[in-house]
């Protein structure tokens, strides 16, 4: 008789990456969150579902008020275990997002400085967010709306 | 293992489908920050249907929703099934108000506003697809003008540190506003040469306008305009403008021109419009709440950058730092003032001369307006205003600038309206004036100008000397008090004393050296020696300067006539005398 050894349940499974995109698929497509931020796939062939579009609501009672954020993520093949490329398409001026590229570095969101892999691109959205409305970033003058970056 | 390992991602599993499969209408929720809502559309619908459904059940207008499913806006020309978009899925909605633009959340605070101003008038060189070359400057420039009158109305609370006395303020925009409203003023201001001496210094203004910590914020949030402060050629060029009023007025002109041929330009009066609300509203609803006075119609940014700045720069010179130096005189304490006024007509504020300037000339009309007049009282009621003022570092300046040109300060002195109606009084003035210039560089006088109690024992002084002459005429030769018209006049001879008739010819040289006296009391630091000021003696020169006389030939200036000399016209100060000796310029 051969018996397998049922694997070790293992605290802190590795959840493989295309399951966790596409619970995070799903959840974007149900409207997750509180209605400030949204995502999905940006192309509906992405086999590898690796871009994705971002949205965010500019937080009130912030320099953000009343824009709408769109960002681009990309999770690489290491993703959740290696964070996503962020970067956003609308200009903004806003710490840690290269003023020329539109590029977020992570470590500059505390909450997300230092990625765990159950982090998700939904948490990364509305730290973001929250980001916004700290306040060294809260009033930092904002270029006109509809600016985006080039590349 | 995830079963959905190989299927296509966009079609979930999970379809709760209702018995429809194929059916056309689907029920999608649409959510906003606040709200939720499940609308029924059809499977094949629009983005724009969608949006007519959404904004009966959400009460708003279609182009004010914005949709958004998967991190994607929704186009108005896409298809939901193009989206993706299948029953039971969410949509976020974003109804937008109607001032987009508005940058962070601001309270009517004047500040506030003002940054908020700040922050979206960097909108508005882009945005204006129309502008000519060259509004860098112009975009930021029309939100310095409130800040810059603000700024006049808030320097003088840092000036004060602490300024306790919100009279002041209240005066100082009262001035503000009558500045404001009356145009002439301002141009008369403007040809004064102590304010164009003023403005000549580009350096000078700067400080002025940085100091101001609105202005602070403002160039924070804005680059452009400390851009605009830091360039010296810039700021000449405004104040070249300033100082002429009529070429001020022919660039307002010109850009009512220019302002109408945007109008023209398609789109271009979309963006005057939007510039205007987007800038022009919040700065003159603060402006509105320091001067009471919106003289703007449209206004827009799109012409030279020289012409924004001269709008800036004529509201620059207050009269304010004027009326202290002339009230601060010790004999004015008495806080008269004359009742004249004297505003010409004003011109209608128009769109090419939005502060109704006209330039003509007017006469002391500043210095004769009640809100000066009441501020001057105030001041010599209140010493610690005075205090206030003196310390305000452009005061120092002003004062510097006064003593260098004596002209100037003749000019001054003649403005002053309480020298207005007595010409003996400005020519005694006159010849105080070096010596009393002096005074006012020198920082123990100012000390005691500013200190409260020396103020007032100067008061009970003049008190003293009125009760002296009016009591014993023939003691006092004259009546000092440089400061009260009519008195001098109607005290200096009561025509039935004869000791006074031969006393009246000798008015002016013991009063003059009454005068000095007082103010050579002044410069020894003079709380005390309020006696001798009552004894009208007449030494010589030679003998009331004998100790600085000694030091300064010990010192080895021999030139004992031009070492009188100097100690005269700085009335004893030694260390100015010897400033003036060498002949080096007071630093």
């Amino acid at each position: 008789m051969i018996f397998f050894n049922p694997p070790p349940l293992v605290k802190g499974v590795v959840v493989p990456r295309s399951f966790r995109l596409l619970e995070e698929l799903e959840e974007g497509q149900k409207g997750g969150g509180d209605g400030t931020v949204s995502w999905g796939l940006a192309d509906d062939d992405d086999m590898m579902l690796s871009h994705w579009n971002g949205m965010i609501i500019g937080p009130a009672k912030t320099v953000y008020e009343g824009r709408i954020y769109s960002l681009k993520i990309n999770c690489g093949p290491r993703y959740p275990e290696d964070p996503p490329m962020v970067r956003f398409v609308n200009k903004i001026n806003l710490n840690g997002v290269n003023s020329s590229t539109g590029v977020v570095d992570l470590k500059s969101v505390s909450a997300l400085s230092r990625w765990k892999n159950s982090f998700n691109i939904k948490m990364v959205l509305q730290e973001l967010r929250q980001h916004m409305m700290m306040k060294e970033n809260s009033r930092l003058s904002q270029p006109p709306e509809g600016q985006v970056y080039s590349n | 293992m995830a079963e959905q390992g190989a299927a296509d991602p966009v079609n979930n599993n999970n379809n709760n489908k209702p018995e429809a499969s194929e059916g056309t209408i689907i029920k999608v929720t649409v959510k906003t920050p606040k709200d939720k809502e499940e609308i029924a559309i059809a499977e094949d619908a629009s983005v724009t249907q969608f949006k007519e459904e959404i904004s009966k059940r959400f009460k708003a207008k279609q182009d004010q929703l914005v949709l958004i499913f998967a991190g994607k806006i929704l186009k108005d020309g896409d298809s939901l099934s193009q989206h993706g978009i299948k029953d039971g899925l969410t949509v976020h909605l974003v109804i937008k108000t109607a001032h987009k633009a508005t940058d962070g959340g601001s309270t009517s605070a004047s500040s506030s506003a003002s940054t908020q101003v700040g922050s979206s008038s960097t909108s508005s060189p882009a945005a204006n697809p129309a502008s000519t070359t060259g509004p860098a400057g112009s975009g930021p420039a029309p939100t310095q003008t409130p800040n810059l009158m603000s700024g006049f109305g808030d320097l003088a609370n840092l000036a004060g540190l602490g300024m306790g006395s919100a009279n002041f303020m209240e005066l100082q925009q009262q001035m503000q506003r009558q500045l404001m409203s009356n145009p002439e003023m301002l141009s008369q201001i403007m040809e004064n040469p102590l304010v164009q001496n003023m403005m000549s210094n580009p350096d000078l203004m700067r400080q002025m306008i940085v100091a101001n910590p609105q202005m602070q914020q403002l160039m924070e949030r804005n680059p452009e305009i400390s851009h605009m402060l830091n360039n010296p050629e810039l700021m000449r060029q405004t104040m070249e403008l300033a100082r002429n009023p009529a070429m001020m007025q022919e660039m307002m002109r010109n850009q009512d021109r220019a302002l109408s041929n945007l109008e023209s330009i398609p789109g271009g009066y979309n963006a005057l419009r939007r510039m205007y609300t987007d800038i022009q509203e919040p700065m003159f609803s603060a402006a509105r709440e320091q001067f009471g006075n919106n003289p703007f119609s449209a206004l827009g940014g799109a012409s030279d950058s020289g012409v924004q700045p001269s709008r800036t720069e004529n509201r620059e010179p207050l009269p304010n730092p004027w009326g202290p130096p002339n009230s601060s005189n010790p004999s004015e304490s008495g806080g008269a003032t004359t009742g004249s006024t004297s505003t010409s007509g004003t011109t209608n504020p128009s769109v090419s001369n939005p502060l109704g300037i006209n330039p003509g000339s007017l006469g002391n009309g500043m210095f004769n307006s009640p809100g000066m007049q009441s501020l001057l009282q105030q001041i010599s009621e209140n010493p610690q205003l005075m205090q206030n003022m003196l310390s305000a570092p452009y005061m120092r300046s002003m004062m510097q600038s006064l003593a260098q040109n004596p002209e100037l300060a003749s000019q001054v002195m003649v403005n002053n309206p309480l020298f207005a109606g007595n010409p003996q009084l400005q020519e005694q003035f006159r010849a105080q004036l070096p010596v009393f210039l002096q005074q006012m560089q020198n920082p123990e006088a100012l000390s005691v100008m500013t200190n409260p109690r020396a103020m007032q024992a100067l008061m009970q002084i003049q008190q003293g000397l009125q009760t002296l002459q009016t009591e014993a005429p023939g003691l006092m030769p004259s009546l000092m008090t440089g400061g009260i018209p009519g008195v001098p006049t109607g005290g200096a001879a009561p025509a039935e004393n004869p000791a006074s008739s031969p006393s009246s010819a000798t008015t002016s040289p013991a009063q003059q050296q009454l005068m000095q006296q007082m103010l050579q009391m002044f410069a020894g630091g003079g709380g005390g020696g309020s006696g001798g000021a009552g004894s009208a003696t007449t030494q010589t020169p030679e003998v009331r300067f004998q100790t600085q006389l000694e030091q300064l030939s010990a010192m080895g200036f021999i030139n004992r006539e031009a070492n009188l000399q100097a100690l005269i016209a700085t009335g004893g100060d030694i260390n100015a005398a010897i400033e003036r000796l060498l002949g080096s310029q007071p630093s």
